[in-house]
């Protein structure tokens, strides 16, 4: 084994290498003829990776590329299905780019992907424009999916447990795989018509080209008149969705940062014009719903 | 035989991955199986679906962690709390040995999701043993590392692959999970013989073996794990068996996966090549 002396540094090739394989591929899914700074790839990529007799250094690369760029995109895709149905194929595929490219993955597993996704909307409103309002909507409630699908779930409090506590004193906790959420659009039922659509479209023939199928799987909704509030949540290894009465978002939300059992009531109807014993009635309904959910722990 | 240090002493004969597609059919029919690999990444959650099927498993079935994003090859040092979720798995599934790959993935915190092949310099050999020997110290159980499938070779390189792998896990002291349907891509891609790989890796320090298909390119060879193994990668197996004895042996099917009986049958064909458990010692 030759011992030559001086090789450069393992970080320097990783950090030239993943620079070039993450350099967006072309409309025909090759590598960039020119780097960003106008040098040529083919030239650069010959200086550490090494030809073959049937392909160019160049090619070798292309290789790592095309992989990067196909298992990222199709990861992505799969987790925000309802925005690619939103947006449309061609507008939602140039979301998916500049996002991964602005975003690259912070985290060993692939499921953190797309955590980021509200934020580059809300500061990138022209990639959804005019629906940026649903295409957040839709995002929220994709990315709550992904914290309701394998979050942690702790052992929750007992009924009569919860009948005994002192309200004043008691600070409960909201299973962490619960995301409570305020939107503009009805995003459960959009969900649910396009499964239906996914449906339909599966029990069709496979003759049906992928554009087309596409274009049928493009879904609309019309914002809500009021806002809607939505509890993202698991149950049984299954995700599900659960509207709330504003109240109880609010409570909730409450005994989510930490509120005693009273502050929680007490903010949620907070200049409630309703009757007391309408607000014990609420109350006692939704604590019996919660608990048999295990939402409270 | 396959009990070692580098297995923790254990005996496991054939084994297959334990894929989404077959969860109902083993939870339903509960079908006599060697072991199970499973791919820690799929189970490094805190809760949900993935992680109820794998206690289910676990009742009944052996299960050896495998992992894909560890990068032992990276620059930089494992990511504690990545391991920190590996080794609450590893708590979970009682497995004797771990393996992932002979690559890095990673540069500043950003992450590829793919096994990119090691430059094989000796800058590359003392910071992967280092790593290894990182996760092996952290993590408490023995690990074995997995030659890769490779598309591309380093002008840095100052020897071979198998010299490289040999030099990482004696400075390491680890276990090899000998991938043989990897040799053979690679021999095809890179232009070598097999043989040449198999008589330069230290035999004694083989925890498992892979096997796999692939798909064949008109200029490279690319490991898809979507087919049959072919004949030329069971004659690699053959030669791996007959240097290392009896090996824990797992099939690894991750795409256009068939039934699992189709799978399992696949797999049980390794053990026409394997000697009955405890027909032969290996020094370790």
């Amino acid at each position: 084994m030759k011992r030559t002396a001086k090789q450069p540094a393992l970080g320097d090739i990783q950090r030239l290498m993943f620079d070039c394989l993450r350099r967006p591929l072309t409309k025909d899914e090759c590598l960039q003829p020119r780097t960003a700074r106008g040098r040529s790839t083919a030239d650069l990529v010959a200086t550490f990776i090494k030809p073959n007799d049937r392909l160019t250094s160049f090619e070798r690369l292309e290789l790592y590329a095309q992989q990067y760029w196909w298992r990222l995109l199709g990861s992505f895709s799969e987790d925000f299905r309802g925005l690619r149905a939103v947006l449309g194929e061609k507008k939602f595929d140039r979301l998916a780019l500049a996002y991964i490219e602005a975003q690259p993955s912070r985290s060993w597993t692939l499921r953190n992907l797309g955590e980021r996704l509200e934020s580059f909307l809300l500061a990138h409103p022209a990639f959804t424009a005019p629906r940026t309002r649903l295409a957040l909507d839709v995002v929220r409630v994709e990315w709550a999916r992904t914290v309701a699908f394998d979050g942690p779930e702790r052992r929750p409090i007992h009924p009569q447990k919860l009948a005994g506590a002192d309200a004043a004193s008691v600070k409960l906790k909201l299973q962490p795989h619960i995301t409570l959420l305020e939107l503009t659009h009805p995003v459960d039922r959009l969900f649910a018509k396009l499964k239906r659509t996914a449906q339909d479209q599966s029990a069709s023939s496979n003759a049906v080209s992928a554009a087309r199928a596409s274009r049928r799987a493009r879904v609309d909704v019309r914002p809500s008149r009021a806002p809607i509030h939505l509890a993202v949540h698991r149950v049984n290894c299954s995700v599900y969705y659960k509207r709330l009465e504003p109240e109880a978002c609010i409570l909730l939300s409450a005994i989510q940062s930490g509120a005693t059992l009273a502050d929680a009531c007490g903010v949620a109807f907070l200049g409630s014009k309703k009757k007391t014993g309408d607000i014990t009635a609420s109350i006692s309904k939704w604590f019996a719903t919660w608990t048999e959910l295990g939402w409270l722990c | 035989m396959a009990a070692t240090r580098f297995t923790a002493g254990s005996d496991y004969g054939v084994g297959i991955g334990l894929r989404i597609p077959h969860y109902a059919h083993i939870l339903e029919k509960k079908p006599v199986v060697g072991w199970f690999e499973i791919i820690s990444e799929n189970y490094m959650c805190e809760g949900g679906r993935a992680l109820a099927v794998l206690d289910q498993i676990l009742e009944q079935y052996r299960v050896v962690q495998h992992g894909v994003s560890m990068y032992f090859g990276n620059s930089s040092r494992p990511n504690r709390d990545h391991l920190r979720k590996l080794k609450r798995l590893v708590k979970r599934t009682g497995t004797p040995w771990l393996s992932d790959h002979l690559c890095w993935g990673s540069v500043d915190g950003t992450y590829s999701h793919d096994l990119l092949p090691m430059p094989y310099t000796w800058e590359a050999v003392e910071k992967t043993a280092r790593n290894i020997r990182e996760v092996q110290d952290f993590i408490g159980i023995p690990v074995a590392v997995e030659n890769l499938s490779s598309y591309a070779e380093f002008h840095a390189s100052e020897m071979t692959e198998w010299e490289f792998l040999a030099e990482v896990v004696e400075r390491a002291d680890c276990g090899i999970l000998l991938d043989v349907n990897n040799i053979y891509v690679s021999s095809i891609n890179h232009t070598f013989d097999p043989r040449d790989y198999l008589a330069g890796i230290p035999h004694e320090r083989v925890a498992q073996i892979h096997l796999a298909g692939h798909s064949r390119y008109a200029k490279y060879l690319l490991d898809t794990h979507d087919h049959p193994v072919c004949d030329p990668v069971w004659e690699i197996y053959k030669r791996a068996i007959e240097a290392c004895g009896r090996t824990a042996t797992l099939l690894e099917w991750d795409d256009k996966i068939p039934s699992f009986d189709e799978v399992h049958a696949e797999a049980l064909k390794a053990e026409k090549y394997l000697p009955a458990a405890k027909s032969k010692k290996r020094a370790a």
